[in-house]
């Protein structure tokens, strides 16, 4: 009887190495290892979450599970600030907005990854399948060197949300060609021609009084041009200022360090689009008056039907046609954003980079970078960002997917996307950013709150800024 | 080799050993009656030292070093008195003040008119007062930034229901047809938390006056019937000198916890248009958590503390003094 139990014992384990064998290959003694992240809460990290329980599996045969702590947007800073200096050490891998990366790397909490990537080929190709905007402006610190901390979680930029049913009407194409003599924007190539000056006058020929004729019907409530992201909390008013400037050739910072910030921050251009980003709020509901306008507040605004077009990042743009939560989910088309019209005609489009690329903290053991690289691998591997890009609401910034001709019908938005992702910069990609960021988006919501003229309001910031990079010796 | 001794009991005998009697020797020691007082009492006073007091000390080290808490590789460096210097001469933090106390004074006065005047509504009786009671009570029970979310909402000029119906009730007095935009200026965005935190915490001051109604004797107003007092001789003559000291109370105390106010503001306005209904918690937060100026945080901190307790100072002199008021014979 003992020898019994004893052979059937045997060929268990041996068949059991026959199919480990044939898999994923199985250690004596398979670890149980939690990696936790930081991540803000949207559609982006929920569907990684989703994602990762249903078809992860560690390469390493070790039972690894990702725990994201979801944080709320307007938030997401200061409770990961507030983790790291405390010394909790609670995190593994953080998913962190770009210009975050000088701060916490200069702190001593983020990895540097380039050893770890040298003496891995994998990580090597992922490397190079990047977009070049993204190994700058996600990946890098200094900003556009080779030291990598992070690999893209989810590259976002600024897209434009239009309702089909009132650009696409044959009555509001015919009203607006008579007013304004040109056609309505309705179709995707129809929108890369708009200029800001343009979107103005959408936003005027849009915006109608409760019971007034709108597209086939009449508006049941007041009703709205456009509108884009004028909120002073985090960086909701500064994302959607900056594209203007540059747009118009001006530029929030000398990145170089050999000119002062005044004199660039609050130069004739640069005061000229923030003036005309404060001109085009009077086609927004009221509440941009309230300077509480942020991105989900617009989300929110546009899926209620209250605005015909608005400016938004693709991350916000899965619920808009989720017919469960939005009333123009069926009526909803995305475009490129507006830009500043070139003396040569051509459409200048700048715009911040936006999502998260996701980094490693630097108290790991070696064991558990490991497998946090395992998953920043599956998670930038073809067949999981393909899936990301067509079910996630997510974009990729890999160029294997990016690539691919199909990408721009693989959601509403993937097109718009792609045409747009050269056209990213970054915010300050310094320690001293969120200073900068909270003292601009100070002054930025007093201009839009009417209390000072948008020269007043960079002429402030030009001289915070002087005096910020002055004292940590990044200019003269 | 160890040796036992028989340890006697009513109905078996069981071998001790002479460490199991050094332990029991010690617990019956500690657990003396004169020692087990302060046996109960030290868990709670180690954790008020971890929790409280090691931080209240640590910060006030801190407020005399210029130090970065996001920057764990380097040390605070020594700067005396240089951040309360800087607090002190910087009209930024004067600002804060300002709209802290704006806020204070118009949130304390809306608080004891509307609380009192709901105090001598509820000392009657009268059908379903005590489930209107209850719902009166509601407010105060409730998170303090959910009641900033709720008139967040409230205030929002689209969908909000105090915009919308006065937008309504414009609109039908005038015939002009405009959104109402509440939380666009400084004074209106004031008023908006004042108005917020006044729904909150009138209830609170209105249970106060309410305890001191109560304890009215009747036999006071009946003789102030029979000798045809009217209402405001009655009022100022036996009311009041009964809920006074109660109001002086909750004036203190509403004063206190308003001037700390953080909650309201920052989630209902996030302190603006602009800077204007920043208040001290608000910009302090800003300077620990956005700045990340640590040694002056804790500066401002301590600053802040200081006028708490100067506040607190005045609440234990008015419950002094009301306990001597009341050891006083009356004539």
């Amino acid at each position: 009887m003992q020898g019994l139990k004893f052979s059937i014992a045997a060929a268990a384990i041996a068949a059991g190495a026959l199919i480990g064998g044939a898999g994923v290959p199985t250690p004596a003694l398979a670890k149980d290892i939690i990696i936790n992240m930081a991540a803000p809460d949207w559609l982006p990290t929920r569907f990684m979450q989703e994602e990762f329980n249903r078809s992860y599996k560690a390469k390493s045969g070790n039972n690894v599970k990702l725990v994201i702590d979801f944080i709320p947007w307007p938030s997401f800073y200061q409770r990961v600030a507030a983790s790291l200096s405390s010394g909790e050490k609670k995190y593994q891998m953080i998913v962190t907005d770009s210009q975050w990366m000088g701060d916490f790397v200069e702190g001593g909490h983020y990895l540097k990854l380039n050893k770890y990537i040298d003496a891995d080929p994998e990580l090597q190709a992922v490397i190079a399948d990047m977009h070049q905007v993204l190994k700058d402006t996600s990946s890098s610190y200094p900003y556009k060197s080779t030291n990598y901390y992070g690999f893209p979680q989810f590259p976002d930029n600024l897209v434009t949300f239009y309702r089909t049913d009132l650009f696409c009407n044959k009555k509001e194409q015919a009203a607006f060609k008579a007013k304004y003599k040109k056609a309505l924007p309705c179709y995707y190539h129809e929108w890369q021609d708009v200029d800001w000056n343009e979107w103005g006058q959408i936003g005027e020929f849009f915006t109608r009084k409760k019971g007034s004729p709108l597209g086939d019907g009449t508006a049941d409530d007041d009703f709205y041009g456009v509108a884009y992201q004028a909120g002073k909390g985090y960086d909701f008013s500064s994302m959607q200022v900056n594209s203007m400037v540059w747009d118009y050739g001006g530029d929030i910072w000398d990145e170089t360090g050999t000119k002062p910030a005044t004199g660039v921050v609050n130069s004739p251009i640069a005061v000229k689009a923030m003036e005309q980003y404060l001109d085009l709020l009077k086609w927004a509901p009221p509440v941009a008056k309230t300077g509480q306008m942020d991105i989900f507040v617009v989300q929110d605004l546009y899926m209620q039907g209250k605005v015909a077009a608005v400016v938004d990042w693709v991350g916000v743009a899965g619920p808009v046609i989720d017919k469960k939560v939005s009333r123009v989910a069926d009526k909803s088309a995305f475009a490129q954003a507006p830009g500043a019209r070139k003396s040569d005609g051509s459409i200048s489009r700048f715009a911040n980079i936006g999502g998260q690329p996701f980094v490693l903290t630097t108290w790991n053991s070696e064991e558990v970078v490991h497998e946090a690289l395992d998953i920043c691998k599956w998670w930038l591997s073809t067949p999981v960002q393909t899936k990301f890009v067509k079910e996630g609401g997510g974009e990729s910034g890999m160029l294997s997917v990016l690539n691919d001709p199909a990408y721009g019908t693989w959601s509403p938005f993937s097109r718009a996307f792609a045409d747009n992702i050269q056209w990213q910069k970054d915010i300050w990609h310094i320690p001293e950013f969120f200073p900068l960021l909270t003292e601009q988006q100070e002054q930025f919501d007093k201009a839009i709150t009417g209390q000072i003229s948008a020269k007043q309001a960079l002429d402030t910031a030009a001289a915070f800024q002087d005096k910020t990079l002055k004292e940590a010796g990044r200019i003269q | 080799m160890t040796t036992t001794a028989p340890f006697q009991t009513s109905d078996t005998t069981i071998a001790v050993t002479p460490a199991e009697r050094s332990a029991r020797g010690f617990l019956g020691w500690l657990m003396a009656p004169e020692r087990r007082g302060a046996l109960l009492i030290t868990p709670a006073i180690v954790t008020l030292v971890v929790v409280n007091i090691f931080p209240l000390l640590w910060s006030y080290g801190l407020s005399f070093f210029s130090y970065n808490a996001k920057y764990i590789t380097k040390p605070p460096r020594w700067n005396g008195l240089g951040n309360y210097i800087d607090l002190f001469t910087d009209p930024e933090v004067w600002g804060r003040f300002q709209n802290t106390a704006v806020i204070v004074v118009g949130s304390v006065f809306l608080q004891l008119v509307i609380g009192f005047l709901l105090a001598l509504l509820f000392a009657k009786e009268f059908p379903l007062r005590r489930y209107l009671l209850m719902l009166v009570l509601a407010p105060m029970m409730l998170s303090l930034s959910a009641v900033g979310v709720f008139f967040r909402l409230f205030y929002e000029p689209t969908f909000g229901f105090i915009p919308r119906s006065v937008q309504a009730i414009h609109f039908w007095l005038t015939g002009v047809d405009e959104p109402v935009v509440i939380l666009d200026t400084p004074v209106k965005a004031t008023l908006a938390i004042v108005f917020a935190d006044a729904w909150m915490w009138s209830p609170f001051v209105m249970l106060l006056v309410l305890a001191g109604l109560v304890s009215v004797p009747k036999y006071l107003y009946e003789a102030a019937e029979i000798d045809r007092a009217s209402a405001w001789r009655r009022f100022s003559t036996i009311t009041f000198p009964y809920i006074r000291s109660l109001l002086l109370l909750a004036l203190l105390f509403r004063t206190i916890e308003t001037f700390k106010i953080f909650d309201v503001p920052y989630v209902l306005t996030e302190g603006g248009p602009g800077t204007s209904t920043e208040t001290v918690s608000v910009y302090l937060f800003r300077v620990a958590f956005n700045y990340f100026r640590t040694g002056s945080a804790s500066a401002l901190g301590y600053i802040v503390l200081f006028g708490v307790i100067v506040l607190t100072s005045l609440y234990l002199y008015a419950i002094q003094a009301r306990g001597s008021a009341a050891a006083e014979p009356s004539d």
